[in-house]
């Protein structure tokens, strides 16, 4: 005989079960992955941002370097360092105030030429 | 709890809280989706932990214009599909070949065998093919529409409506002849 299922008196029930706490601990368990990816993908970050300092401090030696040399190239070869600090600061005064302001920026930005001059400080006193 | 909406606004605001929410609303449904899929506890929970740890990656991927408990469920269905098919030895399974796996035995003690009528159901929807078996447990106990399934399953809804009362009609004979 061709019954019909009565879905109703089924309804959703399952054989199915799970441990006393499940839920919660799967929540846990996916937020404690979620937060741990989080923490890898800053290190990159952290990384990243550190090369670009480095990058932009080597750029920024560079670029007082090549300054130094573009400001000296055209002066006469002094006789002592009293003269070439007089001829810089006469080709410094020279340049426009956006050179000025560019040369000043870089030069008091970069750490690696201020430690330098710490020292070489130092070793005068 | 938070709707749809009140999720994806509080995953871009902040990704954790708007994350716990979207568990909060879903875990339960999405574990025993992929329960009914995989049948065996320690499957369904290591396939729905990875299936969340994924909707929380690629929730950027999201498209807004469809459903967001669809994309849910689709990510959730994957997931079983490609756990059954890691069982296999293989890459991921098609809907179909994971019909013929899901027949295997994978009972154990988080299993109810007393409860006769409701162990009857799940093997009657164990013998669908794999379409019409995605079909009705959605449209059965997620009371999903057919356009949602067929986002889910990469269907029409006309096709998902078809599945689905085949599939009905399929399980009251099953019920019928194996009394």
């Amino acid at each position: 005989m061709d019954k019909q299922l009565d879905f109703e008196q089924v309804g959703k029930r399952m054989p199915y079960n799970v441990p006393d706490g499940f839920f919660d601990q799967l929540e846990q368990n996916v937020m404690a992955e979620v937060k741990a990816d989080d923490t890898a993908t800053e290190k990159p970050k952290q990384k990243a941002r550190t090369v670009k300092m480095a990058i932009r401090t080597i750029l920024a030696a560079a670029a007082a370097v090549a300054l130094f040399f573009v400001v000296t190239k055209n002066l006469p070869t002094s006789e002592s360092q009293t003269d070439t600090f007089e001829f810089v600061e006469l080709a410094y005064n020279n340049l426009s105030t956006e050179d000025q302001e560019f040369l000043m920026e870089v030069y008091e930005e970069d750490e690696f030429i201020n430690d330098n001059n710490a020292e070489y400080y130092d070793e005068d006193i | 709890m938070a709707d749809d909406k009140g999720i994806i606004v509080a995953i871009r605001e902040n990704p954790e809280r708007g994350f716990r929410l979207l568990m909060a609303s879903y875990k339960e449904p999405v574990y025993w989706h992929i329960r009914r899929l995989v049948v065996s506890h320690a499957d369904a929970q290591d396939a729905a932990q990875e299936a969340f740890v994924r909707m929380f990656r690629n929730f950027q991927q999201y498209n807004e214009a469809n459903s967001f408990k669809a994309w849910i469920f689709r990510i959730a269905t994957n997931e079983a599909l490609r756990l059954l098919g890691k069982l296999k030895n293989s890459t991921m399974l098609s809907l179909d070949e994971v019909t013929a796996d899901m027949l295997g035995t994978k009972t154990d003690e988080h299993f109810d065998s007393s409860d006769a009528i409701t162990m009857k159901l799940q093997q009657a929807i164990l013998h669908l093919p794999a379409k019409q078996q995605l079909a009705f447990n959605l449209r059965y106990y997620d009371e999903m529409s057919y356009e949602e399934i067929a986002e889910v399953a990469g269907s029409t809804a006309a096709s998902m409506k078809v599945s689905y009362n085949i599939a009905k009609e399929k399980i009251i004979a099953y019920m019928n002849n194996n009394d």
